[in-house]
């Protein structure tokens, strides 16, 4: 456990690899993302007997949807990130999650523009990572909030006694240095 | 389909985080079906929580946690299922809660001309499909929280302006509005309040009561 974190670009190959069922690619994701997906469930408040749990539910789940991994879509980090998030809402509040296929052929297609755009997720997540480090404090306080407290705008604005507007707003301007820090200048 | 009403960068950031209850995350995913530029704004925020996971403090998994792990790799999983047709007039993520189809909807009749059904309720949260005859509308009312209302078919207007299938309306405590279906096919709109709507006028006020508005 002291050899040094892999980067994205492995953990993403990783993940293409556990799709053609490669288990020292699978073990090298659990090492990594079993404790940060366990420890993102208590920073929820998840305990920390089903937070190993779910862990492992999540990880499991790496191993048998390995084959919708797109990492021309998303990052390991963030497609990992999407499958504890639902976990958590089934398993902890027991709620549906609505969510989209994207392959679905109900979705209506965008603009020329949106269609061709494709990120570099491997750098991206370097950018995304100073972007984030480097919002001013009252944005990234809200950020914040909203992944490891799963508090809703309005939560937030009443926790902080700031106006809806204002957090709306504050919230705005994050997303567009999101927007910039991902390359996309509209 | 060209839309011009977006719901706000804090509910779609709500939905990429989590944050969001099941009767708004049900909203925000209906239009994604219809939005690719807020299904680009969803990416990008869930990338965000990608590289927040990315950087969380790790907490020790025990060395039995992936021995069992290992042990299930070969068990039978369940097959994907993804969606390959379209069926259907109903958007993928409103199926689970009424079919394929809006006419099997068990409508509740609240006039001849208007009508609704619940779908899901949250943390008081109410998520509902409204229908509108054209010409039929809800009664003038203001609102205690925010109300955010989805179109589906058809199109609707009041004081704000004109919104078509697409198009969220999204509305504060302080907004006081009379929202009508224009003339044309029936105006199905999904509607969510996170607080009961406040009628004007004795009448209004006692049905809203009864229909749970």
């Amino acid at each position: 456990m002291t050899n040094p974190a892999p980067d994205s670009a492995r953990l993403n190959a990783a993940v293409v690899a556990v799709a053609a069922k490669d288990r020292a690619a699978f073990q090298l994701l659990f090492d990594h993302f079993a404790p940060r997906v366990k420890g993102y469930l208590m920073r929820l408040g998840t305990s920390n007997a089903q937070a190993e749990d779910l862990a492992q539910d999540a990880l499991l789940a790496v191993w048998r949807k390995a084959a919708l991994f797109d990492p021309a879509k998303a990052s390991a980090s963030t497609w990992i990130f999407t499958i504890a998030r639902n976990l958590r809402i089934d398993a902890i509040r027991r709620e549906r999650r609505p969510e989209l296929d994207p392959e679905d052929p109900a979705l209506q297609p965008g603009s020329a523009r949106a269609a061709d755009e494709s990120v570099d997720w491997g750098q991206a997540e370097d950018r995304l990572r100073v972007a984030l480090a480097t919002l001013p404090d009252e944005q990234s306080r809200i950020i914040e909030l909203s992944f490891l407290s799963e508090k809703p705008h309005s939560m937030i604005a009443r926790e902080l006694g700031l106006p809806l507007g204002t957090v709306k707003s504050r919230i705005r301007l994050a997303m567009a240095r999101l927007r910039l820090a991902l390359g996309d200048s509209t | 389909m060209s839309i011009h009403h977006h719901p706000g960068e804090e509910l779609l950031l709500n939905y990429a985080s989590g944050a969001a209850n099941e009767a708004v995350s049900l909203l925000v995913a209906t239009h994604l079906v219809a939005c690719a530029d807020c299904r680009a704004t969803v990416a990008r925020a869930e990338a965000a929580g990608g590289t927040l996971l990315a950087g969380i403090a790790p907490v020790a998994v025990s060395q039995r946690a992936y021995d069992s792990v290992l042990a299930r790799l070969d068990e039978p999983a369940a097959a994907i299922v993804r969606s390959a047709k379209l069926t259907g007039d109903v958007p993928p993520p409103l199926r689970p809660y009424i079919g394929d189809s809006f006419d099997a909807v068990p409508w509740r009749h609240i006039t001849g001309k208007l009508a609704h059904y619940p779908l899901v309720t949250r943390d008081g949260t109410r998520a509902r499909l409204i229908r509108a005859a054209p010409g039929a509308g809800v009664a003038t009312h203001s609102h205690r929280g925010e109300e955010w209302t989805l179109v589906l078919t058809g199109s609707f207007h009041d004081e704000t302006g004109t919104y078509a299938a697409g198009d969220v309306q999204s509305t504060t405590p302080e907004v006081k509005h009379r929202p009508t279906a224009d003339p044309g096919p029936v105006c199905i709109n999904l509607a969510v309040t996170d607080a009961p709507l406040v009628f004007d006028g004795w009448l209004p006020k006692i049905v809203g009561k009864l229909f749970g508005f």
